[in-house]
């Protein structure tokens, strides 16, 4: 088992996230894959507003077979972040609720320093196995290439 | 259901609730894609396999050995006499995988429940959290049945003598040009396209909007009209790393009565970074 202690340096620290990480640090496997059924049981809804644009296919991360969509914005500097995740893929829907809980209203720095092998840390890669991995890494990757982007564009506005 | 040529392979949602409790004979299996799906709730009697941490060695890219085979069995009360009821999420794609890899050890009684989890849970029948305990099963398995599994050298002996070769991907993935879409998965392979000669029919072309299998006459329009694939052809099916295509080999196998297939499981992960053999593509990249 890699180790999932991880305490990122202070000035940069992603807080919640590595408050989720101290949950799941500690546990066995058994327990790890209960917590994160717990997290799928809490992904927030999706807004209505964004349900058309859902429907009609859009926003949809394609790396990942499950179908995952994302809606990323920054507000006065802080990530807002939407997701819609097909309820008959319980494991995934707990990712992108751990991600929801991490980076909901955190700053655009505290997304960029979230481990890139956040599955491992979290201990439910080994279980997921090879073929499983690539497609929630991708969500992971696509949040924080979002982000850059939001980043860049409300840069670009001023 | 009657009218496919091995109807006795397949049971309804209704039949497997009418007969569930009979688990001294019966074990239900639950295979899925998704690694806590069974957990949130499965046939009240279903035990859980996963393609990954049970079907799969952990170290060599490979099945399980037979030992540990017998033991998965066993530690859910599945004997050598067991008939094996096997449904699934996807359309059923991981059940017909574990039930291939359970006929590569030659288990004799192997069922798949048509329409899946999709159906059982949109006819609102039993659903249950509670992971149920069965006595210990005794299993001795075979030594694996190879005229089911085809590998890489046999693949390509076989395409050099141009016998029919199904790639069952999605058409993307099949002419290549998923390869070259950016922030598309490039599903661990080097290069893009298709076995030389092979034909593409995406598995999901053979299953209906419910989850149950296609009817007979669809099918034989689909693989025998629109393929022109024959009943006595010797088939190899393939896929990325040989799940969606035991979907199919069970399709050609026991829907159809093709009695000369095998799933190639090293796939396009394994064609697709094999170096020096052919490769075909028909998307062509833009300069």
């Amino acid at each position: 088992m890699p180790s999932i202690g991880f305490v990122v340096k202070p000035e940069r620290t992603v807080s919640k996230l590595n408050d989720i990480l101290s949950e799941f640090e500690g546990l066995d496997e058994r327990e790890r894959f209960e917590l994160l059924a717990e997290f799928s049981r809490k992904l927030p809804e999706l807004p209505e507003r964004y349900k058309a644009e859902r429907d009609a296919g859009l926003h949809r991360v394609p790396e990942c077979r499950t179908p995952v969509f994302l809606w990323i914005d920054l507000a006065d500097g802080r990530v807002d972040l939407h997701a819609y995740v097909a309820p008959e893929a319980p494991t995934v829907v707990g990712f992108v609720a751990i991600l929801l809980e991490a980076f909901q209203g955190a700053t655009p720095d505290q997304v960029e320093a979230a481990p890139n092998d956040l599955l491992e840390r979290l201990g439910i890669a080994r279980r997921l196995g090879m073929t499983r991995l690539p497609g929630l890494n991708a969500v992971l990757q696509r949040v924080k290439s979002q982000v850059r982007k939001a980043r860049i564009e409300v840069a670009g506005s001023k | 259901m009657a009218e496919y040529a091995h109807p006795e392979m397949l049971v309804s949602t209704e039949w497997v609730d009418e007969n569930r409790a009979k688990t001294d004979k019966i074990r239900i299996v639950e295979s899925d894609e998704d690694i806590l799906l069974y957990e949130t709730g499965h046939v009240p009697e279903a035990v859980k396999l996963d393609w990954v941490s049970d079907l799969q060695d952990s170290v060599v890219r490979d099945y399980v050995g037979r030992r540990r085979f017998e033991e998965l069995c066993e530690e859910r009360g599945i004997s050598n006499d067991t008939t094996v009821v096997f449904y699934g999420d996807k359309n059923n794609w991981w059940a017909c995988y574990a039930f291939w890899v359970f006929k590569l050890f030659g288990h004799p009684n192997c069922l798949v429940m048509n329409g899946g989890r999709k159906k059982w849970e949109a006819e609102k029948r039993p659903m249950a959290r509670a992971v149920p305990q069965y006595p210990r099963g005794h299993y001795k398995a075979r030594e694996p049945d190879l005229s089911i599994r085809a590998f890489r050298d046999e693949v390509l002996a076989h395409m050099k003598t141009r016998k029919p070769l199904v790639d069952v991907r999605s058409p993307g993935e099949y002419s290549g040009e998923l390869f070259h879409m950016p922030e598309y998965p490039q599903e661990g392979a080097l290069r893009a396209g298709h076995i030389p000669g092979a034909v593409n029919v995406p598995w999901s072309r053979a299953v209906n909007e419910d989850g149950t299998f296609k009817s007979r006459a669809d099918l034989e329009k689909l693989y025998l009209q629109e393929q022109r694939l024959k009943a006595n052809d010797e088939v190899i099916a393939y896929c990325r790393i040989g799940e969606r295509s035991s979907h199919t080999w069970f399709v050609l196998t026991y829907l159809l009565g093709f009695h000369r297939v095998k799933n190639y499981d090293g796939s396009w992960t394994e064609w697709g970074n094999l170096v020096g053999v052919p490769i075909e593509k028909s998307f062509a990249a833009k300069k």
